[in-house]
């Protein structure tokens, strides 16, 4: 992403590259201003009409702290389908795991009471063994295979959870965990929505930076070759399956991580929470946003999620006042699941970079004889966009 | 980005049934039946061949595509869902049907309209998809027809939602499930004896059509090695064309009487079948015909051994671990060859 | 370059879609209809929450539901307000996809808590989503009535239930009208052994809060009767083949003479029916109210799933009195208000309950604004301290009403139904007997 070279470099176009030079060098800094900036703006912007008319900036905020849950998930399972290019259709297995670790740390069910900081950790920690337990032996399968596996794996694991009433509760779920504290500040669990939304936000940030940290080091280079051509970066010297065991346990962890968070935000866990829709619908926001592209993906699942909490309801208001004659019918949030088939396939025919493309990956994908192909220019890239 | 490259040694015939594998399996096979009928009685065991058929049925749709252009066919679980509501509507629509026929020929009449029709529909759709979803995307990397395969599920399962609602729906039994015949002391249903001989014959109908016919051969060395087959002629993108509308059919078929023998369908019944009738297909040797038609059958024996014995809640949990296992220990399934698998 | 025109065009659609619509994120059915915007917690207005699932397979048990209690508000509205105030019916569905979802339930008991003019919420109807939903309403002190209900974890402190609690342990907030599954379940165990005199059963649960504590406490009274369970098994809330359980070797070895199935119909208690009738098993089908949903017309019945045939020979408790006094009035108002609709035209089981719900919370309403009580907070604790008092009694369609010292109801009742093919509108559920369980 280097400076444009183009001779007519018009303003907005040169103001564009630049601050791409300048975060592409001081990523973490961009990273905690963007993120802190964004989650700032929020609050106030939900204060303006219209959307002050939909719900209080409490409830507001609320759906945002869910919905950076998602965004934390999307983050992770980006790791692992955008970077490193494996197909996990069983993600929510490793947000169930984080979430009932949690759950049987900080709940009367078992009796212990282990402080939500220290959990956050261990969640992920245990998440990521679990990524471990399920990447070693099923990794050197091919692309279709693992998808498969990884999708027996999301379903065995909620199953497991339901049929073990024993140490898990089964269907009644484990409830009363304990909300995080600070010294004697206990988040409340309504009223005040920023103690919540702040620790998602630092948890945000946190993770994009390591992220963004992985994506330039060696270990993320590892990851794209891999995704490009595996037989090329085995040849290249990369170890393979290492790379791709820890795409997969770093993945997990981030899943982990926003379990443990929903664990203390709702404090009660089902294996109801767990199911192939929320596998799905991680999978439709990472392919949307931009497989590869961190903060595409991040954008994206905010965007997805905010389209089902809200422009979904919405729209099916607006259709129950304003009289269409089949689209009055349709209960829109029914069919949340048809839109994100209709919109996976869709991208994937016409624009499979997601909605906010990594440069690289929009070069991947449209090297070869294509209708796109004379827009973007020539294949070595030498301008760029 | 090319990760189906041509290795450099021949790549396997996988396609046909797998000669080299020996009459190890089959021996295998053969005795785990006997030992099944003595353990799960004849009535569980007529069961278990009767939903074994009907996985095997979808499994060879699965079977086949992978063989073909190497693609998990998401999809092909809806597909053979929206087998099962097609078939509805022929039956309820077109024919008129309620429940059981009165009498012989009305039963016969009815299946083979029903059949042959749905076949077709079926059959048509499988090839749509491929032509529209999956052929634009046969030179992209991986993850995006796998992506697409996802979506058309879901969009296949809204849409019959849409229709017919998320409810279960009843569908005539055109062979009434009190019919039963005696053999050797044991009351086994009619329709059992239907659906088993006609998954049976299916499937070798399918086997005869791969090994002897211009088109089947056209499917093997496609499946063997794509740019090969096109240079010596073969037409490519019509081969896909037609697995699929094999595969699909059998799909179809495999819905008419998933109809039948249930009285019962739903919109949801193809992710969950699909996912079972995907293990069978892996069990048997992804790519292997006879491979899926046993998988399927042996899956059906799964199912039900868990909840004869009492672990009914495990038998979903079980068939997934059967995958995984397999994938894991045997990849190449019971009958399929050793493949080199990359690191 | 695109980047800016799709966000910009997110934007403006957003922004247009909200400019035409509506305030509150609110899917009132048609007849209830969203008005137009206003701004929240004016004081000409105050809103009754409800929380139900009102999409997909759920719909037929949430809109019936919900129905009931718009009945009330819209009597109440008409005969003048509460003090001065309208009331508006503010319901949220937290249905995902067709079936009752967690997490959606929670964001809305959040929505409710967060909007002043909420005053109270009339549900939910799903225990699962009640052990979410408890931990909020009870931290804010906002009162939550279910009509439907029936986990005794969800009150009893015994049970769990000063887990969810957790905030406010001695704040009961959570009152319900149904009874608990640990009346329900033995009380059907009684029926089945004494009445239809079974004494050998097959038990199938559905794996979920409800399913498999209804499915316990009817093995646990049924065993202590004398009865014999021959099979008890989970089969999880999608199974569409219960043949594996109805030939097994248990069943097979000592053939049952009834069933017992713990859960709702949309986990498969319907194609379960079908498959025990087609395996020639044309034995008792017993069950809780997660059963007794419809009739042979309604989409998602039992009756409609098995088939009328198969669905004879059936018997089903609901939680909640079956022949109240009113009922017969209390049916022909309902039909009469909600004739214009397109669906949803009749009262459902739990119609009459969520009727009674919305009674108990517009009154002690009255009684908070009776009291003085001028600001919400004030409005919404006053409604919370009367509601839960069990020195009050209201009298709702039900029949008189008051709660105990843990928000359950002091008269309790099961009623049975059974299945009659021959019924004038179609094979329905028709009452049979009720029980009070009451002090």
């Amino acid at each position: 992403m280097s400076a444009a070279t183009s001779p007519a470099a018009t303003s907005p176009r040169g103001v564009r590259s630049r601050i791409g030079a300048f975060s592409d060098r001081h990523r973490s800094t961009s990273v905690f201003f963007g993120v802190g900036l964004a989650a700032m703006a929020l609050p106030l912007i939900v204060l303006l009409p219209p959307f002050n008319s939909f719900s209080g900036q409490g409830v507001w905020m609320d759906g945002f702290t869910i919905a950076g849950i998602f965004i934390l998930l999307a983050l992770g399972l980006n790791i692992v389908v955008g970077m490193s290019g494996l197909l996990d259709l069983g993600y929510a297995a490793f947000f169930a795991i984080g979430a009932y670790t949690y759950a049987l740390a900080a709940s009367p069910f078992t009796g212990i009471e282990i402080s939500f900081w220290p959990m956050l950790l261990i969640g992920a920690v245990m998440a990521a063994v679990f990524g471990i337990m399920l990447g070693a032996p099923t990794l050197r399968l091919r692309g279709d295979y693992l998808a498969i596996v990884t999708l027996g794996f999301g379903e065995i694991v909620p199953i497991t959870i339901l049929n073990l009433s024993r140490y898990t509760e089964g269907p009644n779920g484990i409830g009363g965990i304990t909300a995080p504290s600070i010294g004697d500040f206990r988040f409340p669990t309504t009223g005040n929505p920023w103690p919540y939304y702040l620790v998602m936000l630092g948890l945000i940030i946190v993770s994009m930076m390591l992220i963004y940290r992985l994506q330039d080091s060696r270990l993320g280079r590892s990851w794209m070759a891999v995704r490009e051509d595996e037989l090329a970066a085995a040849a290249n010297g990369i170890n393979t399956v290492t790379t791709k065991l820890l795409a997969f346990a770093l993945g997990a962890s981030t899943a982990g991580l926003a379990g443990v968070f929903l664990a203390a935000k709702l404090q009660t866990v089902t294996p109801n929470l767990f199911r192939f829709d929320v596998s799905f619908t991680v999978l439709a926001m990472v392919v949307l946003g931009g497989m590869g592209n961190i903060w595409g993906v991040a954008v994206g699942a905010f965007i997805i999620f905010m389209i089902q909490s809200v422009l979904l309801k919405q729209l099916n208001i607006f259709f129950d006042n304003v009289d269409v004659p089949i689209l009055s019918d349709i209960d829109f949030l029914q069919y949340q699941f048809l839109l994100y088939g209709i919109a996976l396939v869709g991208m994937m025919l016409l624009r499979p970079e997601g909605l906010f493309p990594s440069q690289r990956r929009k070069r991947e994908l449209h090297t070869e004889e294509d209708a796109d192909f004379g827009e973007h220019g020539d294949p070595m890239g030498a301008s760029p966009e | 980005m090319t990760s189906s490259t041509v290795t450099a040694e021949a790549r396997p015939n996988r396609f046909l049934v797998a000669r080299r594998s020996g009459v190890g399996p089959y021996l295998f096979i053969l005795a785990l039946t006997v030992v099944m009928y003595f353990v799960l009685g004849p009535k569980q065991f007529v069961n278990a061949l009767t939903i074994g058929a009907i996985y095997a049925l979808v499994a060879l749709g699965y079977t086949m595509v992978y063989g073909i252009i190497e693609l998990i066919n998401f999809a092909h679980g809806d597909v053979f869902m929206v087998g099962s509501f097609v078939s509805l509507f022929v039956l309820t629509n077109i024919l008129g049907a309620t429940g059981p026929a009165p009498d012989l020929a009305t039963i016969v009449y009815q299946l083979v309209v029903t059949f042959a029709l749905t076949m077709s529909v079926v059959g048509v759709l499988g090839v749509t998809i491929e032509r529209f979803a999956y052929r634009p995307l046969r030179n992209a990397p991986r993850l995006a027809p796998l992506i697409t395969a996802i979506g058309i599920s879901f969009i296949l399962q809204n849409v019959v939602q849409l229709i017919y609602g998320p409810s279960p729906i009843n569908t005539p039994q055109v062979i009434p499930p009190s019919a039963r015949v005696d053999m050797a002391g044991v009351s086994i249903g009619w329709i059992n004896i239907f659906i088993i001989v006609t998954a049976i014959s299916l499937m070798i109908g399918l086997q005869l059509f791969v090994s002897r016919t211009k088109v089947g051969r056209a499917m093997r060395s496609t499946a063997s090695d794509r740019e090969a087959a096109s240079l010596m002629g073969v037409d490519i993108n019509r081969t896909i064309a037609i697995t699929f509308l094999i595969g699909s059919a059998l799909a179809g078929a495999a819905g008419v009487v998933q109809g039948l023998y249930f009285g019962n369908i739903t919109s949801a019944l193809g992710f969950q079948s699909g996912l079972k009738a995907f293990t069978a297909a892996v069990l048997g040797g992804i790519g292997n015909i006879t491979g899926a038609a046993i998988g399927g059958f042996m899956i059906g024996f799964v199912e039900v051994t868990a909840a004869n014995f009492g672990f009914f809640v495990w038998a979903q949990a079980a068939v997934f671990m059967i995958l995984i296992v397999t994938l894991v220990f045997r990849p190449s399934g019971l009958f399929g060859q050793q493949l080199g698998e990359r690191a | 370059m695109r980047l800016h025109k799709i966000s910009a065009l997110a934007g403006v659609s957003i922004l247009a879609f909200a400019a035409c619509s509506s305030s509150g994120a609110s899917t009132a059915p048609s007849a209830g209809g969203g008005e137009s915007a206003a701004p929240p917690a004016s004081l000409g207005e105050l809103k009754l929450g409800v929380t139900l699932p009102l999409s997909g397979g759920a719909a037929a048990d949430g809109q019936p539901t919900l129905k009931g209690a718009q009945l009330e508000v819209d009597r109440i509205n008409a005969a003048g307000g509460i003090g001065g105030y309208t009331i508006k019916l503010f319901p949220l569905d937290h249905a995902v996809a067709g079936k009752y979802n967690e997490q959606q339930a929670a964001q809305d008991m959040q929505t409710f808590v967060a909007d002043e003019a909420v005053i109270g919420v009339v549900g939910p109807y799903n225990s699962a989503v009640g052990k979410v939903q408890i931990p909020i309403s009870n931290s804010a002190g906002l009162t939550q009535c279910s009509p439907a209900n029936t986990n005794t974890g969800l009150t009893k402190p015994e049970e769990g239930a000063l887990d969810l609690r957790k905030d406010f342990p001695d704040r009961i907030n959570y009152i319900r009208v149904a009874a608990t599954d640990s009346l329900q379940g033995p009380a059907m165990a009684i029926y089945d052994y004494d009445t239809l005199g079974l004494k050998n059963l097959l038990i199938v649960d559905d794996v979920t809060t409800f399913g498999k504590g209804v499915a316990d406490t009817f093995q646990s009274k049924f065993e202590e009767l004398g009865g014999n369970v021959v099979l008890r098994q989970g089969a999880p809330a999608d199974t569409t083949d219960f043949n594996g359980i109805i030939n097994s070797q248990a069943v097979e070895a000592s053939p049952p003479d009834g069933v017992y199935y713990g859960g709702v119909v949309t986990s498969g208690a319907g194609l379960f029916l079908k498959q025990l009738r087609q395996a020639g098993l044309d034995i008792p089908f017993t069950g809780p109210d997660g059963i007794v949903n419809g009739s042979v017309n309604d989409d998602g019945s039992l009756i409609k799933i098995a088939g009328a045939d198969a669905a004879a020979n059936s018997y089903g408790t609901i939680a909640a009195i079956g022949d109240f006094p009113a009922k017969a009035e209390f049916d022909a108002a309902f039909e009469e208000h909600f004739s214009a609709d397109s669906d949803f035209k009749t009262p459902g089981a739990y119609s009459g309950p969520a009727n009674a719900c919305a009674v108990v919370l517009l009154e002690a309403l009255k009684a908070a604004v009776d009291g003085g009580a001028a600001d919400m907070a004030g409005i919404r604790e006053a409604v919370r301290a009367y509601a839960s008092d069990p020195a009050n009694s209201f009298d709702t369609v039900l029949g008189p009403i008051s709660f105990d010292e843990n928000g359950d109801t002091t008269v309790p009742f099961i009623s049975f139904y059974d299945v009659d093919t021959a019924a004038a509108g179609g094979a329905d559920w028709v009452f049979k007997e009720q029980q009070s369980f009451g002090e």
